[in-house]
C-alpha cells in the first residue's frame, strides 16, 4: 500500500525541519573551551597543551544531540518506497535518526566524494561539504563529482550539483573557507564531523574542538593503496542485536577494557531468541591515541607482533613527519625527507614494541611511493567503511569502530587496532582481582590533575 | 597535472596494463554501477558494461548513477551515459542484453583481459563462470546482501570455480503444511501467494516450485481432500466480476474449507484448532473504519483491516483480469492471467491481507504488508556502503590479475564491517566445472552433422573409441546404442553457435576424463571438414586420463582448513530460472576467524530448514549471498 512510485519532481519540499547549519559565530552559551589556536604557517598548528593536563577532557561534554533526538516525524510513504532495500536492513528507526543529522565533512577530494555520496545516498538530514582549494587535473582521476570544466573552481561548491542530484531530499551546504580559520564553535552544530586530508595537528584541534561540545569526530586519509580512519566518538550508547549465546551478557560486562553492556534484552521470533544488548563504549582523542601502546593482545606473543601491519608505524612517522615540517609530505626525491621519514618509522615502530624484520624495506618504499595519491578502488572502500559507521553510529546500532582502522589495498587487509593510552594489561588484572573497574581510559601520559 | 596524475603514481606499470586492458562487467545494478565508476576513473581502457534490467524507483538509494528521470529507461545505457562524464578518456560500450543471448559467443569472451560479475542470479553467473573458463579469461566475481558481501578471483587450472562449491537449492514446504497445518507466518504467505491467488488468477496448473509434494504419498486421503478443494475454487472463479464474489471466496477458503479441517479431530490434539471467520462478523466491524483511507504499511492491521484489504484487493484484481480479458479475446490472443509480483500492489495488497486472515485463523501472528513483501518477494536488503567497498576490492583483485599475480588474490569476505581473507581454493577435481577438459570447435552449421563431430573430430582426431557418449543440455545424443542421430545436422539437435557438449569416454582402459566442447559458428579453413577442433598454434588438445581410485588425489586440503565454503548441497541440480543464487553462512563466530564453516549433509538440510524464514531473501538487483543469520 505505498502508493505510486514516484517523487514529486524540481523543487522538493524538504519535509523535514532539520536545524540548518549555524554560522560560525561566538556562541556565549559555548561551555569554557580552551581557545582554539588559528593556524600558523604552512598549517602548523601548536597543540595548545600536549598533556591535556589542563583540559576539562569533556567526556562528559555535553550531550550530543542525538541522544535526545527523539523521532518526530513520521516518513512519508515515498521515502519509504526509495529507501526500502536499507530500512530492511536497518529498520524505520534508523532512517529516522538518520534524517535529522545534521554532517560536517572536511575534505572534498576523491575520499570526500565517497563519503558524501554514501551518507547523501542514504537520506542523512544536512550535509555540510568544506574544502577551500580549487578542483585541479589529477582530481579529475577520482573524483566523480566534477569534470573538466570544474578545474579551477572551488571543489565543495563544485562538486555539489552533482551531489545534491544523487537525492533532492537531503539538505546540502558548502563551506569554502580553510577549515584552520574556523572557531572552535563551528563544530557546534554538526553531530559529526568527518575531516579528511588533513595534517595530524590540525586533526586533533578539530577533535577536540567537537569534544568540547560532546560532538562525534572521525578522520580518514588515504595514500594510493593506503588508507586510515580514526573515530574519536567521545561517549557513545549502541544496540546489537545477535542470536542468543551460550554465554549470555549480564550488565556491568566488560566485553573489552572500552565497553561496557548497559542493558540486556531479548526477542523470540518463531523458534529463534535473539538477545538484544545495550552497549556503552568510551573514546580517545587522537591525540592520546597516537601516543597509546597496541593493546596487549596485539604484542604480547611474537606471532601476534609478526601480524600487527607495518603500516601503522608508518602512519605515525607520517604524522610526525609533518608535525616537524609545517604539514607537507616526504619529497621521494629528497634524501633527507627519505632519511627522516624512516628513521621516525623505525622509531615508532621500536615504540610500539614491533619486531624490526616486520618494517621492510619493500613496504616503506611503497608507502613513500603511494603518497599523497588517492586512487579510486581504494577510496571507494574506505569511504564506504566510514560512511557505514557514521549511519551505524547515527542509528546508534551495530558496534561501532574503535578506533583506528587501517587499510592496505595491496594485501587486502582492513583491520581495526584500539589504541587507548590505558594499559589494558592492568585493567585485565583489576578484572580478576575482582577491583573496581575504571570507568574508561584515563591518559597515561604525565600527571593527571582533575580540578 | 594530467588526471591519471595518480594512477600512474600509485600503480606503476601496472597503469599501463590497466590502460591497456579490455575489460567485461556483467551487471549494472548495485555493485555494477560502483565498479563502473571505479574502472572508468582508474582508466580501464575499454570496458563493455552490459544488463538487461530497466530502472526501478527502489534502485535509487545505492545505483548511484541512476536518478528519478531514468526510472524505467535500460540500466546498461543510462549507466554508460553518466559514467563517460566521469573520465572521456576511456572507451564504454553498453548492451542492453541478456548475457545469454547467442550473440556473446566464446570469441565475444576470449576478447577480453577480466570480466567482473556483478549480477543478482545464480544461472547467469554459471554462465558467465562456464563461458570465461572455456576462452581462459579470469573472473571476478562477486556478491552482496546487507552488510555482507564477498569477492572471489576464478582462473582456469589456477582456483576454484563458481561451481567448485555446490549451491543450495530453494526452500520448498510441504503441500499439507501450506494447506492444513501451517505454523508459522511464511506458510500462510506462501498459501496466499502460491495456492490461493493462482487458483483466483493464474493458470492452476503451473505448478509452483514453492510446495514439497515427496510427501503426498503419506497423506493420499488429504491430497484428494484438497484436490477437490480447489476444484470447488474453480467453480467460485466463475462467478468473478458479480456482486458476491468476495463472499463466496471469503466463505470457501476462510470457513468451509477451514470448518472441514477443525472436523478432522486426529489433526488437534497437541494443538490448537484453527477457528473459521465469519465474513458478516468482519463486514460488520469493517464498516466502522473509514475505507477510503490508505492504510500504513509499517503498521500491522486489524482484521477488520484485512478484511477490507482483501475485498478491495480481490476487486482491483478482478477488474484488472476481465479488462484483460476482454482485450485479449478482440485480438484472439491466449487468456491473461495475473501472476503474483511484489512491485504489482495489486498481488501485494491481496496476499498480505489473506496471508493474514489465514494467520489470524490458525492462530498464528500477522505481520506488516512491509514485512510480507519482503516474505512473499524474497527481497535481500542492499545498501550503497557495501556495494561501494566490494566494488572497491574487485578492483585490487584485477590490479593483481592483470600482473599475473595470481598467488597474491585473495578470497574476500566482507564480514558486518571487518575484511577477512582466505587463499582462494584450488580446483575442485569433482567439480562438474571445471574439472573437465575443455576444447573449442569450429563449425560450418549448414553442413555438419553428428558424424562429422563423433567421426573426424572425436575418434579420428581425439582418439576416443567406440565407447563414448555425447550429451547436449537436453541429455544424450550419441553413444554407441543411439546412433539415429548420427545423419542428422547439429542444429537439428539444439547443437548452435555458442553451446556447449559434453563427451564422456565410456571405455573400461583407462578412459579419458570428460571433455566439454564449445560450439561456434564458424566455417572451417578445411573445407572438406565442416567440424574442425580449434587449437593455439603450437599447442594440442590433450585429453587427461581419468585417476584411478588408487592413485586419486585425496581432495586436496578439504579436512584441513575449512575457512573458505559456506555453501551447501546439490550445486549441479536444475534449478528453476527463477530461483536465485542463495548461500547458507552461519556461525558468525568473530573468534574463529572464518566468516562461514562449510556444512555438509544432514546438518546443511537442518539449517536449511530452520533458516527458512530468514533465509529467502534474494536481491533483483545486487549480487546475492542468501544469508541465514540463525544457527
Amino acid at each position: 500500500m505505498n502508493g505510486e512510485h514516484s517523487l514529486p519532481d524540481g523543487s522538493l519540499p524538504i519535509e523535514n525541519t532539520n536545524e540548518v547549519p549555524q554560522p560560525a559565530v561566538n556562541d556565549p552559551n559555548a561551555p569554557n573551551f580552551i581557545p582554539f589556536i588559528p593556524a600558523v604557517g604552512n598549517g602548523f598548528v601548536p597543540i595548545p597543551d600536549p598533556n591535556f593536563t589542563n583540559m576539562t577532557l569533556p567526556l562528559n561534554g555535553v550531550p550530543s544531540q542525538m541522544d535526545a533526538m527523539a523521532p518526530t516525524q513520521t516518513i512519508s510513504a515515498d521515502e519509504i518506497a526509495l529507501y526500502d532495500r536499507q530500512i530492511r536492513l536497518w529498520g524505520m528507526q534508523v532512517q529516522q535518526r538518520l534524517r535529522q543529522a545534521n554532517i560536517l565533512l572536511i575534505g572534498m577530494r576523491g575520499l570526500g566524494n565517497e563519503i558524501a555520496k554514501n551518507l547523501v545516498l542514504a537520506g542523512i538530514g544536512t550535509l555540510t561539504v568544506l574544502d577551500h582549494e580549487l578542483v585541479t587535473g589529477e582530481d579529475l582521476g577520482v573524483q566523480f563529482l566534477v569534470t573538466e570544466a570544474h578545474i579551477g573552481q572551488n571543489r565543495a561548491e563544485a562538486a555539489l550539483p552533482e551531489l545534491q542530484k544523487l537525492n533532492p531530499r537531503v539538505e546540502l551546504y558548502t563551506d569554502a573557507d580553510d577549515i584552520k580559520e574556523k572557531l572552535p564553535e563551528y563544530f557546534h552544530s554538526f553531530d559529526i564531523t568527518i575531516a579528511t586530508g588533513l595534517p595530524v595537528d590540525v586533526l586533533c584541534n578539530i577533535n577536540m574542538a567537537c569534544r568540547a561540545y560532546g560532538r562525534k569526530f572521525y578522520a580518514a586519509d588515504t595514500h594510493g593503496m593506503y588508507g586510515f580512519i580514526f573515530a574519536d566518538l567521545c561517549l557513545h550508547d549502541f544496540v546489537v542485536e545477535k542470536p542468543r549465546s551460550n554465554r549470555p551478557s549480564k550488565i556491568g560486562d566488560m566485553e573489552t577494557p572500552t565497553r561496557s553492556v548497559t542493558a540486556v534484552d531479548s526477542k523470540r521470533e518463531n523458534q529463534t531468541i535473539t538477545d538484544i544488548i545495550a552497549y556503552h563504549e568510551t573514546y580517545t582523542p587522537l591525540r592520546l591515541a597516537n601516543l597509546s601502546p597496541l593493546p596487549a593482545r596485539s604484542r604480547n606473543t611474537r606471532r601476534s607482533k609478526m601480524r600487527v601491519t607495518p603500516l601503522l608505524s608508518c602512519l605515525r612517522a607520517l604524522f610526525d613527519f609533518q608535525s616537524q615540517s609545517g604539514g607537507h609530505l616526504p619529497v621521494i626525491r629528497r634524501p633527507a625527507d627519505l632519511a627522516m621519514f624512516t628513521r621516525l618509522a623505525n622509531q615508532k615502530h621500536l615504540e610500539l614494541e614491533l619486531l624490526p624484520e616486520t618494517l621492510r624495506a619493500d613496504f616503506l618504499r611503497s608507502f613513500l611511493q603511494n603518497l599523497g595519491a588517492e586512487i579510486s578502488p581504494v577510496v571507494a572502500y574506505l569511504g564506504g567503511y566510514l560512511a557505514q559507521d557514521v549511519i551505524n553510529v547515527l542509528g546508534q546500532k551495530e558496534a561501532p569502530l574503535q578506533n583506528f582502522l587501517l587499510f592496505d589495498g595491496e594485501d587486502f587487509t582492513a583491520t581495526q587496532y584500539s589504541l587507548h593510552p590505558i594499559n589494558d594489561d592492568a585493567m585485565a588484572m583489576m578484572n580478576t582481582n575482582g577491583l573496581p573497574m575504571m570507568p574508561g581510559p584515563v591518559p597515561a601520559e604525565g600527571p593527571v590533575t582533575v580540578t | 597535472m594530467p588526471r591519471d596524475q595518480y594512477a600512474r603514481q600509485s600503480l606503476g606499470s601496472t597503469y599501463r596494463l590497466v590502460k591497456e586492458s579490455r575489460v567485461l562487467l556483467v551487471g549494472a545494478g548495485g555493485i555494477g554501477c560502483e565498479l563502473l565508476k571505479n574502472l572508468v576513473l582508474t582508466g580501464f581502457g575499454e570496458i563493455h558494461i552490459i544488463d538487461l534490467d530497466t530502472i526501478d524507483l527502489s534502485n535509487l538509494n545505492r545505483q548511484f548513477l541512476f536518478r528519478q528521470e531514468h526510472i524505467k529507461k535500460p540500466k546498461a545505457l543510462v549507466a554508460k551515459e553518466v559514467a563517460q562524464k566521469f573520465n572521456p578518456g576511456v572507451k564504454l560500450i553498453a548492451h542492453h542484453a541478456n548475457i545469454k543471448d547467442r550473440q556473446f559467443n566464446l570469441e565475444w569472451f576470449a576478447g577480453f583481459n577480466i570480466v567482473f560479475n556483478a549480477l543478482d542470479n545464480m544461472d547467469a553467473r554459471r554462465h558467465v563462470n562456464k563461458m570465461c573458463l572455456a576462452v581462459d579469461v579470469p573472473l571476478i566475481e562477486s556478491g552482496t546482501t546487507g552488510f555482507k558481501g564477498q569477492v572471489q578471483v576464478i582462473k582456469k587450472d589456477k582456483t576454484a570455480c563458481y561451481d567448485c562449491t555446490a549451491k543450495t537449492t530453494p526452500i520448498s514446504y510441504p503441500v499439507c503444511t501450506i494447506r492444513s497445518t501451517p505454523s508459522q507466518p511464511i506458510h500462510c504467505i506462501v498459501w496466499a501467494k502460491s495456492y490461493l491467488l493462482p487458483e483466483l488468477f493464474g493458470v492452476s496448473e503451473d505448478e509452483p516450485t514453492e510446495l514439497d509434494h515427496s510427501g503426498d504419498t503419506d497423506n493420499v486421503e488429504e491430497i484428494e481432500k484438497l484436490r477437490q478443494e480447489a476444484q470447488a475454487l474453480k467453480k467460485i472463479r466463475e462467478s468473478m466480476g458479480s456482486d458476491d464474489f468476495a463472499k463466496h471466496v471469503f466463505d470457501k477458503v476462510f470457513k468451509e474449507d477451514i470448518e472441514r479441517l477443525v472436523n478432522m479431530e486426529d489433526m488437534w490434539k497437541d494443538k490448537k484448532p484453527p477457528e473459521p471467520l465469519s465474513y458478516e462478523t468482519l463486514e460488520q466491524e469493517a464498516s466502522s473504519i473509514n475505507s477510503s483511507i490508505k492504510l500504513d504499511g509499517q503498521r500491522i492491521w486489524s482484521p477488520a483491516e484485512n478484511f477490507i484489504v482483501f475485498k478491495d484487493s480481490l476487486s482491483r484484481l478482478s477488474h484488472r483480469l476481465a479488462e484483460e480479458q476482454s482485450k485479449a479475446s478482440k485480438t484472439a490472443q491466449p487468456l491473461p492471467t495475473i501472476t503474483f509480483d511484489k512491485d504489482d500492489d495489486d498481488t501485494m495488497d491481496f496476499v498480505a491481507a489473506t496471508g493474514n486472515l489465514r494467520a489470524i485463523i490458525f492462530g498464528i501472528e500477522t505481520k506488516s504488508s512491509f514485512d510480507i513483501k519482503q516474505m512473499a518477494g524474497n527481497i535481500i536488503p542492499a545498501i550503497a556502503t557495501t556495494n561501494a567497498m566490494v566494488a572497491g576490492l574487485c578492483v585490487m583483485q584485477a590490479f593483481k590479475v592483470l600482473r599475473g599475480e595470481f598467488t597474491r588474490t585473495r578470497w574476500l569476505w566482507l564480514w558486518n564491517g571487518s575484511l577477512r581473507t582466505d587463499q582462494l581454493e584450488k580446483p575442485n577435481p569433482e567439480c562438474p566445472v571445471c574439472s573437465v577438459a575443455m576444447g573449442r570447435v569450429h563449425v560450418d552449421l549448414e553442413k555438419a552433422t553428428l558424424n562429422d563431430l563423433v567421426q573426424d573430430v572425436l575418434r579420428t582426431r581425439l582418439g576416443y573409441g567406440e565407447e563414448l557418449t555425447v550429451l547436449t543440455d537436453a541429455g544424450i545424443v550419441y553413444d554407441p546404442d543411439l546412433e539415429d542421430n548420427l545423419e542428422k545436422k547439429l542444429t537439428d539437435l539444439d547443437i548452435e553457435d555458442a553451446s556447449f557438449i559434453l563427451v564422456k569416454d565410456e571405455e573400461d582402459d583407462n578412459p579419458r576424463i570428460d571433455l566439454r566442447l564449445a560450439i561456434e559458428a564458424k566455417k572451417p579453413t578445411d573445407q572438406s571438414k565442416p567440424v574442425a577442433l580449434v587449437e593455439k598454434e603450437g599447442e594440442t588438445l590433450d585429453i587427461p586420463r581419468r585417476p584411478t581410485k588408487e592413485d586419486a588425489p585425496n581432495g586436496g586440503d578439504v579436512d584441513g582448513d575449512d575457512a573458505n565454503g559456506s555453501v551447501v548441497t546439490n550445486g549441479f541440480s536444475i534449478a528453476p530460472p527463477t530461483v536465485k543464487r542463495k548461500r547458507d553462512l552461519v556461525d558468525d563466530d568473530a573468534a574463529s576467524g572464518t566468516p562461514a564453516k562449510k556444512l555438509q549433509g544432514p546438518v546443511a538440510a537442518e539449517v536449511a530448514k530452520n533458516s527458512a524464514l530468514n533465509a529467502i531473501v534474494i536481491d533483483e538487483d545486487d549480487g546475492t549471498l542468501l544469508i541465514a543469520d540463525d544457527d
